[in-house]
């Protein structure tokens, strides 16, 4: 096995998943479908919290497709040879994170216009939101990880991985949500995203080492 | 020559023996300290001109929070250390301390939103402090429930380590985050620079209580750390001669 | 050819779910070896093997690999070794060469061909592993032994729901394995009559 060999491997598993990417798409659209239908649909209710109710659904969404992101590896015992082919553990984690980040948050962005849209967000506002989403989900991920790995050997780990995670995706979704504020008001919020940033580097650098250690344990 | 009392730490053996002698003088040194914090503050010290009778709960509410945050560096610290020097008696640390946080910080929420009803006139309010107990409170179930649901020991261990690290970490970026919101809190009662406002018949009590409920709850964990030790290591033959011949 | 490479394990100790599975087991071997790992279920033949490989910490012991100390980073061993435990490793979306070009991306279009008609893989090649049955999943986690070029290798019940002709084949292999200066642990319940094996037993 080479790092190179192992994304492409990677690439092909998603792909051949493109379902489950999907699926975690549609559960992000129904969240946000259900706030307007649930709460209030006009404009002056929804414009102030379109950001807050995409990152809710982000969030939710973004667990969904972590938690399933070590299960297939650790049921096929693809997990355990990671583990004992030779290479950098936490490299490979890295790598396998980042194709999981690029096929759920790319078609996120995708269809970010339409619920602007449909949230009645201003254009300013919207790019902001999606500069947001481009900088801070890195950290989602990457925190997300850590309870998949150490969740994994649980049949029923979803709900766990919700409880241990959601506490830590606080900062990210306050920073984002008064990112975009600060855009609606018309104000400068590039120090926002130099936080969201700083937190997705952060967790950049930390997460696969703790993920490592994590998925070590959780293969005996 | 200096890291001799680190290294004796790791051994169940040396820690239980040695627990056995300082769990109960520190637990009713706690206790006292406690009793008199409490009644003294309770009976005893001037009421607030502003806030009455009520500012009372000052003497619970303070040092239970300090106690959860302080629960929670432990935690994290006793984690790093078993993460980086595999050291035995940190998780069984761990498990002892995280249901007494994640208590305090409960009681915590408890009393602060009594406190809040006739000082801001509402039982809740989304302040910084008051939110980041409420997640410091989430961060001790996560613990505990991670404990529970992992049956294998040595995963359980290094799960638990592995997130109250993570958290470790996180909890100073969460809490700068929520202060970022709104804060409708009073200032620190307790800061180390400068000297308190409050008139020393005042603070003494809390500082009483304060030092009674840190050494109650050291007692606490010590023992509930000599329970888990005797669980875990049921099979050593110390431990069958240790309960044959002082009872449990 | 295979450099010349040695395995020795000393006074190893193993402990499992809170129990004591190796107590100071000790042995060596080299290139050449075949050894049989014997024991009764759950006295601990597959604990031994992951913690050769690296998958389980030992309680204490030693193990030494070509000369090096691996006791704390088996990253020199894992290096050159393949170890198939009793979950193949085998990704059920990917296609059987998708398998091996992510295991073995080093190996040529032909060697692929060749260990795939030898195993009567050839026909299956672009289908899914779920599509295929247990036994044929079983030869694509095999194949890589073929393909691997790896010196030491840890096998984890390699013969089971394998037909006749999979256990004929795979013995081959293995001989072959160690008259080039191979190294081969396994555990497994049968007789290996047609291969000179070194026993190596776990008392419970």
């Amino acid at each position: 096995m080479t790092y190179f060999s192992f994304v492409r491997a990677e690439f092909l598993v998603l792909w051949r998943r493109k379902q489950d990417v999907l699926n975690a798409l549609l559960f992000f659209v129904i969240v946000v479908v259900l706030f307007p239908i649930g709460i209030d649909s006009s404009s002056e209710f929804l414009t102030p919290a379109a950001s807050g109710i995409i990152w809710c659904a982000t969030v939710l969404a973004v667990l969904m497709a972590v938690d399933s992101l070590f299960k297939e590896d650790y049921r096929d015992g693809s997990l355990e040879q990671l583990v004992v082919c030779g290479l950098s553990l936490p490299l490979l984690i890295l790598l396998k994170v980042i194709a999981q980040w690029l096929a759920v948050i790319l078609p996120l962005l995708v269809i970010m216009p339409l619920l602007g849209e449909m949230l009645y967000l201003s254009s300013a506002s919207l790019w902001a939101l999606m500069v947001t989403l481009l900088v801070g989900s890195p950290s989602l991920f990457f925190m997300g990880v850590i309870g998949a790995a150490l969740t994994v050997s649980i049949k029923q780990g979803a709900i766990l991985v919700m409880l241990l995670i959601l506490p830590f995706y606080l900062p990210v979704i306050i920073f984002s949500t008064l990112a975009v504020k600060a855009a609606q008001a018309g104000l400068p919020y590039s120090g926002f995203l130099a936080m969201l940033l700083a937190m997705s580097l952060l967790s950049l650098v930390l997460s696969p080492f703790m993920t490592a250690i994590a998925v070590k344990a959780s293969v005996n | 020559m200096r890291w001799v009392w680190f290294h004796k730490l790791a051994s169940p053996k040396w820690f239980y023996s040695w627990s056995n002698f300082w769990a109960l003088p520190v637990f009713c040194f706690g206790c006292l300290c406690l009793a008199i914090g409490l009644v003294w503050g309770l009976a005893f010290a001037p009421e607030d001109y502003q806030q009455g009778n009520s500012f009372r709960i000052i003497y619970i509410h303070v040092p239970v929070a300090m106690l959860a945050q302080s629960c929670y560096l432990a935690l994290g610290v006793a984690s790093f250390v078993f993460l980086v020097w595999q050291m035995k008696m940190a998780p069984i640390f761990i498990k002892a301390m995280a249901p007494i946080g994640a208590v305090m910080a409960l009681i915590a929420l408890v009393s602060g939103a009594i406190w809040g009803k006739p000082t801001w006139g509402t039982w809740w309010v989304w302040d910084a402090r008051l939110t980041s107990v409420l997640v410091l409170f989430f961060l001790y179930m996560g613990i505990i429930a991670l404990q529970s649901a992992l049956d294998d020991l040595v995963l359980a261990n290094k799960a638990a380590a592995v997130i109250s690290v993570v958290g470790l970490i996180n909890l100073p970026i969460i809490k700068y985050s929520v202060v970022l919101l709104e804060t409708l809190h009073q200032g620190p009662t307790f800061t180390l620079t400068k000297k308190p406002e409050m008139p020393p018949e005042m603070w003494l009590p809390l500082l009483c209580a304060v030092i009674g409920l840190y050494s109650f709850v050291a007692g606490l964990v010590l023992w509930r750390m000599q329970s888990e030790i005797l669980m875990r290591e049921h099979r050593s033959s110390w431990v069958k001669q240790e309960v044959m011949e002082n009872g449990l | 050819m295979h450099s010349f490479a040695s395995l020795t394990v000393s006074d190893l100790w193993i402990e499992r779910a809170e129990r004591d599975l190796c107590k100071g087991l000790s042995f060596s071997v080299q290139s050449g070896d075949v050894v049989r790992i014997l024991g009764e279920n759950g006295a601990g033949k597959s604990s031994l093997l992951k913690v050769i490989v690296g998958i389980l910490s030992p309680l204490q012991g030693q193990i030494v690999y070509s000369g090096e100390d691996v006791t704390v980073d088996r990253r020199f061993l894992q290096q050159d070794v393949i170890y198939l435990g009793h979950s193949s490793g085998i990704k059920p979306q990917l296609t059987v060469i998708e398998n091996l070009r992510w295991y073995c991306p080093d190996a040529s279009p032909s060697a692929l061909h060749e260990v795939l008609e030898s195993l009567e893989l050839i026909d299956h090649i672009d289908v899914p592993v779920k599509k295929l049955s247990a036994g044929q999943a079983r030869r694509v986690a095999l194949s890589r032994l073929w393909l691997g070029k790896k010196t030491l290798w840890l096998l984890d019940e390699p013969f089971a729901s394998l037909d006749v002709r999979g256990v004929e084949l795979l013995e081959a292999c293995i001989r072959q394995h160690a008259s080039v200066g191979g190294l081969v642990l396994l555990t497994t319940h049968q007789d290996l009559p047609s291969l000179s094996t070194r026993d190596v037993a776990l008392l419970s």
